[in-house]
């Protein structure tokens, strides 16, 4: 029997919701095999859960639950224009779970889903079979850590090894896997494949304390990174989402200095850099589910549908980063997200 | 404020004795408990799931819960026992009590999911919600007049025969019956989200509901008392808690220095939306109004000047 104690809610992944089309999925239960303790409760379709109305995230968050389910319809989508593709021309994203395990206090996700309990998708051979489709027709530039952060849930999913298996097979793919996880293990085992690109989002530890919660500490995610490129792994660097808190430009100088210190900027694949916006709609949403989270209560500065910082303190912000890079890594390898594209607080 | 629905009052006597909770005398309609102190509103829905929504919006319009109240259904319901298995079933000490983490109505087919939040001592099934009580014998939801916690007893007006009862859901072994919980969330669901409502069913009987007194359903809920005062004890201390959190010292002072400001509600947004940031972001806010204060700042003399005063103080603030 569980017992009620100081600690009011259920550990994370206590109760586990399955379609019923996929009970029988091999994934579904090599996923289950992990949680002997799970509460397992049988569901029609993951909507049933996931689009109750009036959910809570903030409370979920504090006690996660699984779904697994089966991906319907369209499983890969094109980026629109004003996505950043790094230089792409067929930029391509998909998303084969939904949330995260992490709690970053900006994320956008918290503003666009109605639940903060995490998705897998287990049909992953569907969304395969489309990429191969696609591929057929001209090459792919693929983010598959979208909407979630991939290899934060590969202990439970173990879904970045069949990526990076299934690009081995498609040299026309290029993969990117886009993180916050700092998990040597995790990365350890893997080969150096030109076609997958390891993009680390990286932030000043007093950002990371306050607004980053559960993420590894950012000397963890420098180790990590240090020993893909040490392991000839392509790797990026995402300054991305900048965050505003006061002493801004000291705790920027600190983490490049750890940045320089423990990566060999020669080998860095390419930079992005921007400061924290988001569509006013998502903000508001996340306005109502975090009503004591500093970093979305900022007195944004609101138009077109999309909040930021305000223009002159924006601008500071990633002219001072840039301008910090510029003299460690070639310009044509910094790119500086403008106020024309998407909005972005997630990892 | 947690709101508890009970579908009988033979269900709800040992939570109104040991909550200590008096009787509303100014209703007729519902039977309603309350313990201001304790913040626990307890209501008799009657038997079914049209009485128990309808008693579920009736009370939640009357005295409309905040964003961190909870709903509470209480009830016994009978256990669907495996075909073959012995007729009387006991559950060992404590284990009648369960926790619903999904709800399925009968008559629909459709599932309702409360969010399984919190740590608990009881087991978890899925609960049917059916419009007869659960006549194992029969195979089924049975039309005899009788409700599972002895209805019949309530006065309430159930027991009229059904016909045509669309069964959408088959309802399988191992699950619990009852015939208010689905009634209850679709109504809660106007007042309460889903990390709001949970549903605890005693297990009275596997499907032999005429043969459940009023008496044995009140012995039944005494056993079980302890575990669910404890329960309900527990969720009402981290209420306690989270609401401790929550207090803002600075909001008083943010609303003299609106005023002393003079500003308009465009203004007076502007300043609260700073303010609520700055604290949020760790600043002392109340020493900041107060240095305004000190320094001679405020109050201004008129909106023209408080709206100049403002800009500054945002220009500072950053
Ligand atoms: S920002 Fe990224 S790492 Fe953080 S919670 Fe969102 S998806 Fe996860």
């Amino acid at each position: 029997m569980k017992n009620l104690n100081k600690h009011y809610f259920n550990p994370f992944f206590s109760h586990i919701y399955v379609e019923t089309a996929v009970l029988g999925h091999p994934f579904t239960r090599r996923i289950l095999a992990k949680f002997p303790a799970a509460e397992i409760i049988e569901i029609r379709h993951y909507k049933d859960v996931f689009c109750r109305s009036h959910q809570s995230s903030a409370l979920q968050h504090r006690s996660q639950k699984l779904i697994l389910a089966a991906k319907q319809g369209t499983l890969v989508y094109e980026g629109a224009p004003v996505c950043q593709s790094f230089g792409n021309r067929y930029f391509y994203y998909t998303s084969c779970a939904m949330n995260c395990i992490f709690d970053c206090a900006y994320c956008y996700l918290k503003g666009m889903y109605p639940s903060a309990n995490i998705v897998i998708f287990v049909n992953l051979e569907d969304i395969f079979a489309e990429v191969a489709q696609i591929l057929r027709m001209h090459p792919l530039y693929l983010c598959v850590s979208y909407d979630t952060d991939l290899p934060a849930l590969e202990s439970i999913a173990g879904y970045v090894r069949e990526w990076c298996a299934f690009a081995g097979k498609h040299a026309d793919l290029k993969l990117e896997i886009r993180t916050k996880c700092a998990d040597p293990a995790l990365f350890a085992r893997e080969t150096p494949s030109p076609n997958v690109i390891y993009a680390f989002t990286l932030s000043p530890q007093a950002v990371i304390d306050a607004f980053e919660h559960h993420t590894p500490s950012l000397a963890k995610r420098l180790s990590c990174a240090a020993a893909l490129l040490q392991a000839g792994c392509a790797v990026r660097l995402c300054f991305d989402p900048m965050i505003y808190v006061k002493g801004w430009e000291r705790h920027y100088e600190t983490m490049l200095a750890q940045v320089y210190d423990r990566i060999d900027m020669d080998k860095i694949v390419d930079v992005s850099v921007g400061t924290f916006r988001i569509s006013q709609d998502y903000l508001k949403n996340m306005r109502r589910q975090e009503t004591k989270s500093a970093v979305v209560w900022f007195p944004f500065q609101c138009e077109r549908g999309y909040c930021h910082y305000p223009d002159a303190l924006m601008e500071e912000m990633e002219a001072f980063l840039t301008g910090r890079l510029a003299g460690r890594i070639p310009e044509e390898k910094i790119f500086r997200w403008d106020m024309e594209t998407t909005e972005h607080g997630k990892a | 404020m947690i709101y508890i629905f009970t579908a009988l009052y033979c269900e709800a006597h040992a939570l109104i004795r040991r909550l200590q909770l008096v009787k509303n005398q100014k209703t007729t309609r519902l039977q309603e408990f309350y313990n201001e102190q304790s913040g626990i509103r307890l209501t008799i829905t009657g038997v079914g799931e049209i009485a128990a929504a309808v008693a579920v919006s009736s009370i939640c319009t009357a005295y409309p819960p905040a964003e961190d109240d909870l709903m509470l259904n209480i009830g016994t319901c009978a256990y669907t026992r495996s075909a073959g298995a012995p007729q009387t079933r006991v559950f060992e000490d404590g284990e009648g009590v369960f926790l619903c983490n999904q709800i399925f109505e009968q008559a629909t087919g459709r599932s309702f999911y409360p969010d399984m939040l919190y740590r608990h001592p009881f087991r978890e099934a899925s609960i049917v919600t059916g419009r007869m009580p659960w006549n194992a014998d029969a195979g089924g939801a049975s039309d005899n007049d009788i409700g599972h916690a002895g209805a019949g007893v309530d006065g309430n007006g159930y027991g009229g025969k059904t016909s045509g009862d669309a069964k959408l859901f088959h309802v399988r072994n191992d699950m619990l019956y009852d015939m208010e919980a689905a009634g209850v969330y679709q109504a809660g669901v106007h007042f309460f989200g889903p990390h709001q409502m949970i549903f605890l069913k005693i297990v009275s009987d596997f499907g032999t509901a005429d043969g459940v007194s009023p008496g044995q359903v009140e012995r039944l809920m005494e056993m079980h008392g302890d575990a669910l005062l404890t329960f309900i004890g527990q969720l009402l201390e981290r209420m306690t808690d989270e609401r401790q959190r929550d207090t803002s010292p600075e909001a008083e002072l943010a609303d003299k220095l609106c005023r002393d400001l003079h500003c308009s509600k465009t203004m007076e947004a502007s300043l609260k939306q700073h303010l609520h940031y700055l604290a949020l972001a760790g600043a002392d806010v109340c020493l900041l109004i107060q240095n305004l204060y000190k320094e001679g700042i405020v109050p201004c003399r008129d909106k023209r000047e408080g709206k100049l005063r403002l800009e500054e103080l945002k220009q500072t603030l950053f």
